[in-house]
């Protein structure tokens, strides 16, 4: 590669990654501002007041965003724990109907989830789920199950069954191969597979809105009426604190997944 | 014996939620649009409601609308992704804050996406007040209405947002760990960069350029919340129709409403077959 070539692909690089951050610098300064009347190109006052009402302890918005964060954990645990098993037999094993299975896996990412939605609310209003954190908790799982399975199929597909027959061959019961082979082994691609299923959990708003009937009331719930009502200044502080919560979460269940597992094996990283 | 079942039994739980949840929601959403529902009495399966949604011109432009989004916003987002990858990959020197920055819009939701759009494009947003401090306009309305417009370019703008570091994250962990040998041999056959560029790293990348497109297309086309909050009345996009349609107090409407659920079901399994044939045909002449 060329010297000219480098400083071009560096130029354009540098480019797109600005249009992509500058819609959230403008987020930023919405979030800080005080008053910011048309058409100053820049907030006359600055102020907390935005970020302060979400954060405020009195304030409904903490309570959602602590009920969000709970809830993407769990469907994030459970996606995991269902996924291990599913995505160890797709990626080892051969069967027959596998293909379609795996078909069948990816099929929640094309079908529109108000099709699902609207198809299996009814079902739960009488099965006593809508409008429950259980109901809202299987719902998510349909559009991360497909992540979680794929992410670790291709996991296991790359570290095949051989570590795990060695510690069964040693000696080892099923229990002992599982966290002391497999759990390290398929560590990284729990980490990937964990942090997309946590975003997408963390994000999802129809889902939520339909079958949580308005009692299951998630972060992105409260933020939707001031992006619709046009209030800037509380829908970017909200969208703000959103984002710096998704940081925190990730960065932390990195963290726990990492130090757990690189106490343990030698072959991780 | 034990070992046949065993992949199943593992595949159990997995497999009781695609069932119990997915399968089942959507097949309730086809009954109901055959007109089979027995919680208001309907038990005769017809294709009437099919008849009646195919024809109906508010339907089809809100079809029309729905495609044109996912469409256009998705084959944008491909086409500045690989090239972000691609420029990525070429001025790396070592790993930079970069890597990461632009990653940020993969994990802010669509929501929010539609708000940054709004604050920017919005008659009172950014590039209005920029054009007015420039003096190209005089007062906000001069300002072309870019939201809630017939052409959805708010809503699409918001998708390439969200869309484009999504492909450039998949294209870029493929183009890193591709082996840099090819390249190499191809330049050092006498190749130029364009030459290695669309013969050696894009036929490589394709299969991942191509699932990725899927996704995002998919949901561009069956998602609720951006087009809800910056798209227009008329034509609204078809996930915001049915919504629309599904908060109809007279359930007697219904079957209507998880028809157009089952066609916009329908549309995006066949955009996928159609771009499937495309793909294969096109990989056979790559060769």
């Amino acid at each position: 590669m060329n010297k000219r070539n480098r400083t071009l692909s560096s130029f354009i690089m540098h480019i797109m990654i600005l249009l992509l951050i500058l819609p959230l610098l403008v987020l930023v300064a919405w979030s800080f501002s005080k008053s910011w009347p048309w058409p100053n190109l820049f907030p006359r006052e600055f102020g907390l007041r935005g970020i302060l009402h979400v954060l405020d302890p009195s304030s409904r918005a903490l309570k959602s965003l602590l009920l969000s964060i709970r809830l993407s954990l769990v469907v994030t645990i459970v996606t995991l724990i269902i996924s291990i098993p599913a995505a160890k037999a797709l990626g080892v094993y051969n069967f027959k109907g596998k293909q379609f299975i795996k078909m069948l896996v990816l099929a929640p990412i094309i079908v529109p989830p108000v099709a699902v939605g609207m198809g299996i609310h009814l079902t739960f209003i009488r099965l006593g789920l809508a409008n429950r954190f259980t109901g809202v908790v299987l719902v998510h799982l349909i559009p991360c199950l497909p992540y979680g399975i794929r992410i670790l199929t291709d996991v296991f597909e790359i570290i095949g069954e051989s570590m795990e027959q060695q510690a069964r061959v040693l000696g080892a019961n099923s229990i002992q191969t599982f966290t002391n082979i497999t759990l390290p082994l398929i560590a990284p691609g729990l980490i990937s597979a964990g942090s997309l299923v946590f975003i997408v959990s963390f994000s999802q708003y129809f889902l939520t809105f339909l079958i949580g009937g308005g009692r299951i009331i998630t972060f992105p719930m409260m933020m939707f009426p001031y992006i619709q009502s046009g209030d800037r200044m509380m829908a970017s502080a909200y969208s703000m604190v959103f984002i710096l919560a998704t940081l925190v979460v990730l960065i932390m269940m990195e963290k726990a997944i990492k130090s757990y597992y690189s106490a343990k094996n030698y072959f991780y990283l | 014996m034990k070992k046949t079942i065993k992949p199943y039994i593992m595949l159990l739980p997995a497999m009781t939620i695609f069932f119990g949840i997915f399968v089942a929601g959507l097949s309730m959403t086809f009954l109901q649009s055959l007109g089979y529902f027995p919680a208001i009495g309907l038990r005769e399966f017809t294709l009437n409601h099919y008849k009646e949604v195919l024809t109906d011109h508010g339907f089809l432009t809100s079809l029309r609308f729905s495609l044109w989004i996912a469409f256009v916003s998705s084959s944008i987002s491909v086409v500045l992704g690989v090239l972000l990858a691609y420029s990525i990959v070429n001025s790396k020197h070592k790993k930079g804050l970069e890597e990461i920055v632009y990653k940020l819009p993969v994990i802010v939701p669509h929501v929010v996406a539609a708000l940054l759009v709004y604050n920017i494009l919005g008659q009172s947003g950014i590039l209005a007040r920029m054009a007015y401090a420039l003096g190209v306009i005089s007062q906000q309305s001069e300002f072309p209405a870019l939201l809630f417009d017939k052409n959805g370019i708010g809503i699409i703008l918001a998708y390439v947002w969200k869309g484009t570091p999504f492909i450039a994250m998949v294209v870029y962990t493929v183009l890193s760990n591709m082996n840099n040998k090819l390249s190499e041999v191809a330049l050092n056959l006498g190749a130029t960069n364009k030459q290695v560029f669309w013969h050696v790293l894009i036929p490589l990348t394709m299969p991942s350029i191509f699932s990725s497109f899927i996704i995002i297309f998919a949901f561009s086309f069956g998602a609720y919340e951006v087009p809800f909050l910056i798209g227009p009345t008329a034509p609204r996009a078809l996930p915001v129709q049915a919504y629309a349609e599904y908060m109809n107090p007279d359930w007697s409407h219904r079957p209507y409403t998880m028809t157009i659920n089952m066609v916009l079901t329908f549309i995006s399994f066949l955009c996928i077959w159609v771009y499937y044939k495309i793909f294969k045909l096109l990989n056979k002449y790559n060769g």
